[in-house]
């Protein structure tokens, strides 16, 4: 493997200070699971790696009553352990255990699947479904930004030099909600994403803010998108039906852009799309009693 | 480029120093010591053949980095062995013929202790599930599932772990 340097900081300050003093030479370091396979194949070639693991700061898990902030130190295993996540955030759930294997989930973390930014990162779709802020820090001070403001492209987000993401806001979903992730891939574990569908119902259709649907996506498109034609007639659907459940899925299929790769054609993604959009559907129907 | 660092840690039950530089992987350095239960596999997180226990949790040790474990606690196949005995998950793999090449087996092992740690009496589902990052290329998992429920059942009631746990 490439040769680097490890700094472990204790604090956000030292981060920062070794942020500094090697510049674009640094790349930051939460779990690693996939730094450390993109540093072996050449991929990226650090001279430093800015470790967050001891940073206490970072390790904050914790639920209000009007989010959830989980911080950059956060494990997958960790954060699914958590008991409201399932209360709360059942997408999130899925999405989880669909990441990996259990042993790579004990250190991946929920931030770095978001830093890492790839199409078929499967935490995106959901924290981005349930319209989660993420808190960064800067040299000069700190900013939040949204998942689809973040990540610009495939391993492209707008991450400056010296910034480091510290925690995800996530809001509690507006009450009944419900929400399901669901994705196609060739073996039930440690598999890549062919084709990822998150849809998060929140509040009710009758009141007068109305029911608040959210349709994302996994490995079909360069950079987050949700597909807002779909949303807007879900969020006026009274009841669940085939021809509207049919419409929706035709509508999420416009909304995407998949590419041919290894894992799956062009073609079959969007067959998927139009499918696990029509599961993820029924699923969030079904777990409210409206179907 | 920077030279190696000392790294104390608990390796099955004993101090132990490992010397590494920023980019030894923890695989790399138990083998340099001689712990060679854990097996250098695809060295990319998938097939968890370098599987350890590290502070408790089962992780793939091709994908930690040797400096990161100061003051941890490692459990490999080697600390399952008490008093130059198999440890009851260890017989039971050889009892179910759940091994034929062998390789994925310390890694099996210790995904299966701590299985039985957290779940000591999974279903067929869950056993699957804790397995899932361990792959066998030859037994077929048939045998290795069979050795997961003998494993339950000789354990129970009371877990026995490794010495360092």
């Amino acid at each position: 493997m490439h040769d680097f340097l490890l700094e472990r900081p204790d604090t956000l300050r030292a981060a920062h200070d070794l942020l500094q003093r090697y510049g674009t030479k640094a790349m930051l370091k939460a779990g690693g699971t996939d730094l450390l396979i993109w540093i072996k194949r050449g991929v990226v070639l650090p001279e430093c790696l800015v470790d967050l693991s001891l940073i206490p700061l970072l390790q904050e898990l914790s639920l209000s009553e009007a989010e959830m902030c989980i911080g950059a130190g956060v494990s997958v295993a960790r954060f699914l352990s958590a008991e409201a996540i399932s209360t709360h955030f059942p997408a999130l759930v899925d999405a989880c255990n669909s990441h990996s294997d259990p042993l790579v989930r004990n250190r991946a973390t929920v931030v770095g699947n978001v830093c890492s930014a790839v199409p078929s990162g499967d935490l995106i779709a959901p924290l981005f479904a349930y319209d989660t802020q993420l808190e960064i820090h800067g040299p000069t001070g700190s900013r939040s930004c949204g998942i689809d403001e973040f990540i610009t492209g495939p391993r492209k987000t707008t991450l400056q030099p010296g910034e480091i993401v510290t925690c995800l806001h996530v809001p509690l979903p507006k009450p009944p909600s419900s929400g399901s992730y669901q994705k196609a891939m060739r073996r039930e574990a440690l598999d890549i994403a062919q084709a990822g569908v998150c849809c998060v119902f929140s509040g009710k259709a009758q009141e007068p803010a109305g029911r608040k649907v959210r349709l994302t996506f996994s490995a079909v498109s360069a950079k987050p998108v949700r597909a807002l034609k779909a949303e807007h007639i879900l969020e006026q659907a009274n009841q669940l039906d085939e021809s509207m459940l049919q419409e929706v899925a035709i509508l999420a299929r416009q909304a995407v852009a998949p590419i041919t790769d290894v894992r799956a054609s062009s073609e079959y993604r969007l067959d998927m799309v139009a499918e696990l959009t029509r599961r993820a559907v029924r699923a969030c129907f079904a777990e409210r009693g409206e179907a | 480029m920077p030279g190696k660092k000392e790294v104390w840690c608990t390796v099955n039950g004993k101090k132990t120093r490992l010397l590494a530089a920023g980019n030894t992987t923890l695989l790399q350095a138990l083998r340099d010591i001689g712990v060679t239960s854990v097996k250098r596999g695809c060295e990319e997180g998938e097939c968890g053949a370098c599987t350890v226990i590290l502070d408790g949790l089962p992780q793939k040790s091709c994908i930690v980095l040797a400096q990161e474990v100061e003051g941890a606690t490692i459990l490999t196949s080697e600390g399952l062995v008490q008093n130059g005995t198999l440890h009851p998950i260890q017989q039971a793999f050889i009892d179910e013929g759940a091994i034929q090449c062998g390789f994925c087996t310390p890694g099996m092992v210790l995904s299966t202790w701590a299985l039985l740690q957290s779940n000591p009496n999974p279903t067929d589902e869950q056993i699957k599930q804790a397995l899932s990052g361990n792959l066998c290329r030859c037994t077929g998992y048939a045998g290795i599932q069979r050795a997961v429920k003998k494993s339950a059942k000789l354990l129970a009631p009371k877990l026995q772990g490794g010495d360092s746990q």
